[in-house]
């Protein structure tokens, strides 16, 4: 019994780590390549275009407008998907309300930006900061929505129940017992809408204007001059600093352990 | 009094986002799929040229093709996903989680222009994979099917989407009150009879969440195709990008209002065949 | 009454939050800094001279926002109607060849060369961009002038020595040898041109112009294609820069369809690749920088465009694209590397030498210019299409 137990136990690790080497694989090559110099009588590596990357205008620019429009999207989406949530629970037209948030995921990419486009020209809408926000905040809208439903999902209304018959209101009661219970949801939705924030190219390139986001800068330069190692060294850098993240996220876990050091 | 205007206005907010910013696009798109195509402009018009030429032409096939490889990759994400985020939910240490499921999703924030280019070059003739494979004597000579075929398509949209279909499976799963498995146990059921009757259905709204996620995004994708697929492989992302570049955007706006129906169906589909209960479950319940 | 009291701390937070949410709105709703002189620059990533404006600049008192933008037509119109539109950029660079679509459509207007100093001087120009020459299509639309020339090129293939020996022809991309180590771009404007090409000279099929095929003569090279495609001739339809370099560079294919400065690409990463002189000819073809029509564009601002294309027809600015991305730009390039060894190095200055020579002599010989716009073009997309279907 505890054979297979262990066996069925090394057969699990084993998986998660196959799916692991599976989603971080993709990552080795960039790294490797912001490094490489893989040029003919050169030195085999090199950190420069960590540096070089600075010094291009256009890069940095396009560094903080994504990060702008990021922060913007990671707050708005989960908050905008926290009162959708909400809407389909309290109205009584649930199954509308939801097919009306899915929406933004129907429409493919580039018509999106295009009469997304169109229409900010026509009420006014200046390409800016803003504009850029909308588009990724109504794509995000649904992927936020969806979560948030699937936290409420998991949360028993048997506690509010009895924050009620404890003499709450119904505003202290989502605020302290709900809210906490589906704090991972709201979370959850604030990292997608990151990662869909920074990976959203094509309604972003529609109504950008004057500005590029660091998307739009790669969708443009792959296409017609091919990735520069400053990119790669982009990249580079944003899977050290989530490495780090994540490092921190185990030292600061492993401290407030109890019974630890 | 107060409270309960500001509530309804919070409420309805969303609501007023998505119709404002997208009902209005997407009005826009309908109507210029029925407009005339004069010269280099269009014209306002209502006919169905549009259309009949898309049904017409091989761009049809790019339709069957996208729900194809769409469904084809939700699935296998699904099942490679699942036992991940049962192993999340159930099998690590709870303060570890958290750390897991970072270890899980940071490397999305990558640009998937990037990650794509990385497997073209992971999976070559020339590349890393096959070198291991014909250095370790397990293939003669270097294998073509790893890339630039349906293979390595799937390779790109599975690896791409694979966060929004952990996360969601966990979220259902680690919410199942684990008193109700325990008592599955207590009943005598076997750990597989307890899957099966209890955690699975418990952690479909995670399920559904996960499709959702999963088949939307590979529809829409256009990036993967081109970069990793085989001769002239394209999804319909692609082909109204094509229509475009020649200025036809009736053509262009009929395949995108296409693409919305195709997807609407699907949704009624899943209205109809399962119980919305099912998924929002006890969030409707409480209601009363 | 009452007299303006002395502001309470709520006052001054007041006041502090509004202004600060107010200079956070203009913030958000700022469109690309246009205070103060910047010219924004639409560009394909090709006329990038590395951020470094600065000599035009000191000359102008003008900065330049580089926007980057796709080549496709499509990311280019929707670019200019949609998203912002001509009033959110002054110049774009793009390849030349769709002024048809972009003067129909209102988005650019007449350049007035006399006002461009450096016009006369580019012997490019007059020899083979003037009127009545077929190149004139890259710059101009029914005899007016729109565009400036920045960039031009001779296209061919690109092939590996040491895999496929020594290629002279077209017929490379279709010799069964190298079947399934073959890559074609995903344009029916270069690679369905270079098939034309090549059919019209092996008399496997006839066509009058391959620069503006008839439906019938469009038809005819796409079945060509499919019979090749069917057979494994193809490893893969590239569809950017990218892609193409890392073809060549990791050895996936022998032989491809591509532009010149990926073998330069390859090149410096020590792999042996060769820019083939098909005896064809080659597939000609410019970039040319347009102004766009915004009749709110302030004078002084269209003064300021005018000595940015200027500009862009100078020495400096042409040596240094085309060092950095081995494209020949105009005649005075190579004569300026050469007398200013401070910011040309002798290699650099040498390479620039080398290549307006090379592409001049490929203009030379001539080939077919390459036609973004074809009379038939729906008939070319559909068909490609059916192609890429098949």
């Amino acid at each position: 019994m505890r054979e297979s137990a262990r066996r069925s136990h090394v057969l699990v690790w084993l998986y998660v780590s196959f799916v692991l080497l599976f989603i971080y694989l993709p990552l080795l090559p960039p790294l490797v390549f912001s490094v490489a110099t893989g040029e003919a009588g050169a030195p085999a590596f090199t950190l420069s275009r960590y540096a070089q990357m600075w010094r291009n205008p256009v890069l940095t620019s396009a560094i903080v407008t994504s990060l702008e429009v990021g922060g913007i999207v990671a707050l708005i989406a989960p908050l905008l998907g926290l009162a959708a949530a909400m809407a389909i629970r309290e109205l009584p037209t649930p199954r509308l309300i939801l097919s009306l948030v899915l929406l933004p995921l129907f429409i493919p990419g580039v018509s999106a930006g295009l009469a997304t486009a169109l229409f900010f020209q026509l009420i006014g809408i200046p390409p800016s900061l803003v504009a850029i926000a909308i588009v990724q905040a109504v794509w995000a809208l649904p992927f936020a929505t969806i979560v948030i439903l699937v936290a409420m999902t998991t949360f028993d209304p048997v506690y509010l129940e009895a924050a009620w018959m404890s003499g709450a209101n119904r505003l202290r009661g989502f605020v302290d017992v709900e809210l906490p219970l589906i704090r991972p949801g709201i979370l959850g939705a604030a990292t997608f809408s990151l990662i869909l924030s920074f990976n959203e190219t094509v309604r972003t390139s529609a109504v950008q204007g004057g500005h590029n986001t660091v998307q739009t800068y790669i969708w443009a330069t792959y296409k017609q001059v091919g990735l520069s190692p400053t990119l790669y060294a982009l990249m580079g850098l944003l899977i050290v600093l989530t490495l780090i993240l994540v490092a921190a996220f185990l030292v600061v876990g492993a401290r407030g352990r109890p019974g630890s050091g | 009094m107060a409270r309960s205007i500001v509530l309804r206005a919070f409420l309805l907010l969303p609501i007023a986002f998505v119709a404002a910013f997208l009902l209005a696009p997407l009005g826009l798109t309908i109507a210029v799929s029925f407009w005339q195509r004069v010269g280099l402009s269009v014209r306002p018009a209502f006919v169905f040229i549009s259309y009949l030429t898309f049904f017409d032409s091989v761009r049809f096939a790019v339709l069957t093709r996208s729900l194809l490889v769409s469904i084809e990759a939700t699935v296998l994400s699904l099942f490679i996903s699942y036992p991940i985020a049962y192993f999340l939910a159930f099998k690590t240490r709870p303060d570890a989680t958290r750390l897991a499921l970072l270890l899980f999703t940071t490397p999305f924030l990558v640009n998937y222009v990037i990650r794509a280019f990385a497997w073209t070059y992971l999976l070559g003739r020339t590349g890393p994979v096959n070198a291991l494979l014909t250095s370790a004597g397990i293939v003669n000579r270097p294998l073509d099917w790893l890339l630039y075929s349906d293979f390595s398509v799937l390779v790109g949209l599975i690896s791409s989407y694979m966060p929004f279909m952990i996360f969601p499976m966990w979220l259902s799963l680690a919410g199942i009150d684990r008193a109700l498995i325990q008592a599955s146990w207590l009943l005598g059921a076997s750990p597989s009879r307890t899957f099966f009757s209890v955690t699975l259905p418990l952690s479909l709204p995670g399920v559904f969440a996960a499709a959702v996620f999963g088949f939307v995004s590979c529809f829409g994708e256009s990036a993967i195709p081109v970069i990793m697929g085989g001769v002239g492989y394209q999804l319909m992302g692609n082909t109204i990008t094509s229509a475009m570049d020649v200025l036809n955007y009736p053509l262009a706006a009929a395949m995108s209002t296409i693409v919305v129906l195709a997807m609407a169906v699907l949704l009624l589909g899943w209205y109809l065949v399962f119980d919305m209960r099912s998924f929002l479950g006890k969030v409707l319940n409480w209601r009363t | 009454m009452s007299t303006l009291s002395r502001p309470t701390r709520r006052d001054l937070m007041v006041l502090g939050a509004a202004s600060g949410l107010s200079a956070a709105m203009t913030t958000l709703f700022a469109t690309s800094a246009r205070a103060g002189g910047t010219i924004n620059f639409a560009d394909i990533g090709v006329g990038d001279p590395d951020g470094n404006w600065s000599r035009y600049s000191k000359a102008s008192g003008f900065n330049v926002n580089l926007v980057a933008i796709g080549n496709a037509p499509s990311a280019i119109l929707n670019t200019l109607v949609a998203g912002g539109g001509t009033a959110s950029y002054d110049v774009i660079n793009i390849v030349g060849g769709m002024q048809k679509p972009l003067v129909d459509n209102n988005l650019i207007e007449v350049v007035d060369t006399a006002q461009l100093p450096n016009w006369a001087k580019d012997k490019n120009i007059g020899e083979f961009l003037g009127k009545g020459k077929p190149g004139f299509n890259f710059i101009g639309y029914q005899d007016k002038v729109y565009g400036v020339p920045t960039v031009l090129q001779g296209d061919s293939f690109a092939y590996l020595p040491e895999k496929t020996g020594n290629l002279d022809s077209y017929a490379a991309l279709f010799d069964p040898k190298w079947k399934g180590y073959v890559a074609l771009e995903d344009n029916y404007t270069t690679a369905g041109q270079k098939t034309a090409l090549y059919l019209k000279h092996a008399k496997l099929a006839q066509i009058t112009n391959p620069d503006d095929m008839t439906a019938d003569e469009v038809k005819t090279v796409i079945n060509f294609l499919i019979d090749q495609k069917k057979k494994g001739q193809f490893r893969v339809i590239w569809s950017s820069f990218q892609q193409a370099v890392d073809l060549i560079v990791n050895r996936e294919v022998y032989v491809i369809d591509c532009w010149e400065p990926m073998v330069f690409v390859a090149k410096s990463k020590g792999v042996d690749a060769v820019y083939a002189d098909p005896k064809e000819g080659y597939l000609l073809w410019a970039m040319a920088a347009y102004l766009t029509k915004n009749p709110n564009r302030s004078l002084e601002t269209t003064k300021a465009a005018y000595q940015f294309l200027d500009f862009m027809l100078g020495g400096w600015y042409g040596a240094k694209i085309t060092v950095l991305r081995g494209y020949m730009t105009n005649t005075d390039a190579p004569i300026y590397a050469k007398e200013h060894a401070d910011e040309f190095p002798a290699g650099d200055a040498q390479k620039v030498a080398d290549i307006t020579a090379n592409v001049r002599r490929k203009f030379a010989q001539g080939g077919t210019w390459q036609n973004r716009w074809p009379t038939q073009v729906d008939v070319y997309e559909s068909e490609w299409a059916r192609f890429k279907a098949a």
